[in-house]
């Protein structure tokens, strides 16, 4: 049988996530300059700009025991993980590695590539406010950009005009517009493709062109738009946690003994990492993208309203169910994680009040799935009595 | 014959003094938060502040009471705080959910004296998230966390300056709104003095311990800074420091020390864990090795000169420097205090590795060491646990080193008879080094 057209394109996204160092590389191989990043609180915009790609570094999910003579073992398993694509010269050829200064675990994991890793001529930390809703947040932002876009300018050798500036935010703003749409097909009863596949396209987003990106969101759309659902809709599962990038995960939730519909991830690797716009056809560019980046979904690390001491995230998390509906919610979370467990023991009075049952997967390295397997089962059939189980 | 220091009692009392107002006043207002805050900007509301601050009060209370310590942790654990989080952090929330609260002078009082208000700092992942919880849990209490972006020399960077001193003047407006008084700038500017005045002369008195004897041990270095951290804002707390100062010189000028027997010295980064595990310290007392200088001990709130030319210095400030300080406007002071915050060694790792190597170098080769111990704090997420693993691989050809994971106050995260094994060959290295250079 002839495949369909969105089936050939979710290939494409999926053969990226499995092999992101490779499509990195062909990317160097066409002449491009790439940079990675450590952190979704980078402005890609101003790498964009300079004629940077952007690449996110993420877990090659291996077992791997190399980093802990580096990185403490209490630090979280994702910043071991991208340490180690540093220390194993997965990523050597990449002409620049950039980080905003975030999570602290991370943060190390960055300095393990800086100093141990060979990048030490070829990086730049960008300084970044640790709480996103302080009021001066947003000077300090443009300040702290406006260094890093001279730091490119004279990597480039070439100026960065506001014109370059608001094409890419342009680009990167149409990226999160069809990215939004196809998550959005995720809250229908029978929805015309499955989370996994939704979250999957989102992950290869962070390491593509976005221009590239951009054409293949389109088609995929296209064809699933006005697509019937894909039939025996099951429970109705959400995700929420810190960085979890193995689709592995994901694909296993859909693939338990009952039917279940992944319907939405609330994590930076997915709906945190586009959820907003950067306000366009302003005349101060880098304000602009400060302002964007302040009204996205709050990293657990930065979240904290001054004055309330309010957790906005979890306004977030909230508006999410309501509109998604999911009848359970999965908290997946890095072991060693230490923001996201503090949200976690906010956000359970939240769920009992919407009557929202939740389990916890700690994630490691590499995924046990045999465990996570049986420990979604029986959170399953603990929801039997409320969602009928196919 | 050792010392006896006589500024100790003063010293003492004063540390007790504000935990009990904090758990009994009647009147004036209730504020808590890190320690690692500045704190200035709330004596302008007045001089009925009684302060709780969050690292010292676990550290003082894990020493005084090790059992409520124990049960403070489990407690939070039960209410679901992870296992790997702050044990600080979970002692003091412990408290909270226990609705009850020790200090440092051995009292128990039932019933958590709620706070009017949080003024708080972000540097950690988990430093305001500590507090939003204890908020949380005691209804709502008004919270103001001020980010404190510091590391690699920040309070020498204007940008970062600015954005500290915004907030804080932002701070100082919605300290005004939530609780309804007025705000004395002259208050406000004589507090700042104060605490740039402790925190410089704390620096003073650490400087002191490159004499050798060092006058000063790990053990006395942690019991004389705590009052500079609870409140070091107030003419008293700088009197105090002012005597030890005056007291620890003559020390040196006499050649006496606490510990007089100091075969080895060393320099440590880590937490006080030797405070928690005694039997550590006396390893290294039996063989006369003493720890003459730390990182925590003397940057947790202690200011120095820091990077110059490109490199760390552990050389004092002149505590006159603080005297001729232009504190005549609001902002005058604010930016003052944030460059003296920003400015405080321990921060200087956090993200920023070089700095930390640099501190270490300083320190190594100022205060003459003999040997580096390194104690990664394993619910610590900043330089006290990670910055550690890089400084070992760096150091361990140039001096004796050893390292070894401890934790802030969870005695169940250490492994005491390894740590013990691994101190011991620590004593062999050092030993051996100094029969080489003999
Ligand atoms: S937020 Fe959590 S998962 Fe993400 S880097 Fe930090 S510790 Fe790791
Ligand atoms: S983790 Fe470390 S830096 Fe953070 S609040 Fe706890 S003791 Fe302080």
């Amino acid at each position: 049988m002839a495949k369909k057209g969105s089936d050939t394109v979710i290939e494409r996204f999926r053969s990226i996530t499995e092999n992101p160092q490779g499509y990195a590389k062909s990317l160097h191989e066409q002449g491009k300059l790439v940079a990675g990043y450590m952190c979704t609180h980078v402005p890609e915009e101003i790498l964009y700009a300079a004629g940077i790609v952007p690449v996110r570094i993420l877990s090659p999910h291996v077992s791997q025991a190399m980093t802990r003579s580096y990185i403490h073992e209490t630090y979280c398993s994702f910043s071991h993980d991208c340490a180690y694509q540093g220390l194993s010269h997965n990523y050597d050829f990449l002409d620049l590695i950039t980080t905003s200064s975030s999570c602290i675990h991370m943060g190390e994991a960055f300095n393990v590539w800086v100093r141990f890793a060979g990048f030490e001529g070829k990086s730049y930390l960008i300084p970044y406010p640790h709480i996103i809703e302080t009021k001066p947040a947003a000077a300090f932002m443009k300040e702290s950009y406006g260094e890093f876009k001279k730091f490119l300018e004279g990597f480039v050798k070439k100026p960065i005009t506001d014109e370059d500036i608001e094409k890419a935010i342009k680009v990167y703003n149409q990226t999160r517009r069809l990215l939004k749409r196809l998550w959005e097909l995720l809250r229908r009863e029978d929805p015309p493709i499955s989370g996994p596949d939704v979250a999957t396209a989102t992950l290869a987003s962070q390491f593509m062109d976005k221009q590239e990106c951009n054409k293949l969101l389109e088609k995929l759309l296209k064809n699933l738009e006005a697509a019937p659902g894909k039939g025996a809709p099951g429970v109705r599962l959400m995700v929420s946690g810190g960085a979890c990038d193995d689709i592995e995960v994901l694909d296993l939730l859909e693939h338990l003994d009952y039917s279940v519909n992944l319907i939405f991830v609330d994590s930076c690797t997915a709906t945190r990492y586009f959820w907003f716009e950067i306000p366009e056809g302003r005349a101060d560019k880098l304000t602009a993208i400060a302002e964007g980046y302040i009204s996205r979904i709050p990293c657990p690390s930065k979240d904290n309203v001054p004055g309330t001491g309010e957790k906005k995230r979890l306004r977030y998390v909230q508006q999410f169910i309501e509109e998604f509906k999911p009848e359970g919610l999965v908290f997946l979370y890095q072991r060693f994680c230490s923001p996201q467990p503090h949200d976690i023991v906010a956000m359970r009075p939240i769920l009992d009040k919407l009557g929202v049952p939740s389990i916890d997967l700690e994630l490691d390295s590499t995924v046990p799935v045999t465990q996570f397997r049986t420990q979604l089962e029986a959170f399953l059939e603990i929801l039997k009595p409320v969602v009928p189980l196919e | 014959m050792a010392y006896a220091v006589k500024a100790w009692n003063d010293f003492k009392t004063y540390q007790n003094g504000c935990y009990r107002d904090y758990l009994y006043a009647t009147e004036g207002l209730r504020v808590m938060g890190s320690t690692w805050s500045a704190l200035a900007p709330l004596k302008g509301l007045g001089d009925d502040i009684h302060l709780i601050g969050g690292e010292p009060h676990a550290a003082s209370l894990a020493g005084t009471l090790p059992d409520e310590s124990r049960e403070n942790i489990l407690a939070a654990e039960i209410a679901g705080m992870g296992f790997h989080s702050c044990s600080y952090l979970k002692l003091f929330t412990g408290e909270v959910i226990r609705d009850k609260i020790g200090i440092t002078d051995g009292t128990i009082k039932e019933g958590y004296p709620r706070p009017d208000l949080i003024w708080t700092t972000h540097l950690c992942n988990q430093h305001s998230k500590w507090y939003q919880e204890v908020s949380r849990r005691l209804g709502g209490v008004p919270l103001f966390p001020v980010d404190m972006i510091g590391g690699g020399n920040a309070e020498k960077d204007p940008k970062i300056v600015n954005y500290v001193s915004n907030q804080i003047e932002e701070g100082i407006n919605w300290l005004q709104k939530v609780t309804g008084r007025g705000y004395s700038d002259e208050l406000f500017a004589k507090a700042v003095r104060n605490e740039i005045k402790v925190l410089v002369l704390w620096g003073n008195i650490c400087a002191l311990n490159r004499h050798a004897p060092a006058p000063l041990d790990e053990r006395r270095l942690i019991a004389l800074f705590p009052p500079a951290i609870v409140d070091r804002t107030t003419d008293e707390s700088v009197r105090l420091y002012e005597t030890l100062f005056e007291e620890v010189k003559q020390m040196v000028a006499t050649g006496q020390s606490v510990a007089p027997d100091q075969r080895f010295r060393i320099v440590y980064f880590g937490i006080a864990h030797t405070y928690g595990h005694p039997e550590m310290a006396r390893i290294l007392r039996d063989v006369g090795a003493e720890i003459v200088a730390s990182v925590y001990t003397f940057g947790t709130c202690g200011n120095f000169k820091g990077i110059v030319n490109g490199e760390w210095s552990w050389d004092p400030i002149d505590p006159k420097w603080v005297d001729e300080l232009d504190l005549s406007t609001r902002r005058k002071a604010i930016t003052e205090l944030a460059k003296i915050v920003l400015g405080w060694p321990t921060w200087q790792g956090v993200r920023s590795y070089w700095a930390l190597e640099s501190m270490a170098r300083a320190m190594i080769k100022e205060f003459n060491a003999d040997g580096l111990l390194l104690a990664p704090s394993r619910s610590c997420e900043t330089d006290f646990r990670n910055g550690y693993v890089g400084l070992q691989r760096i150091f361990k050809s140039k001096i004796p080193t050893i390292e070894y994971d401890t934790d802030q106050v969870d005695v169940r995260q250490m492994d005491l008879p390894g740590a013990q094994r691994k101190t011991e060959l620590f004593v062999h290295l050092m030993e051996a080094a100094k029969r080489r250079s003999a």
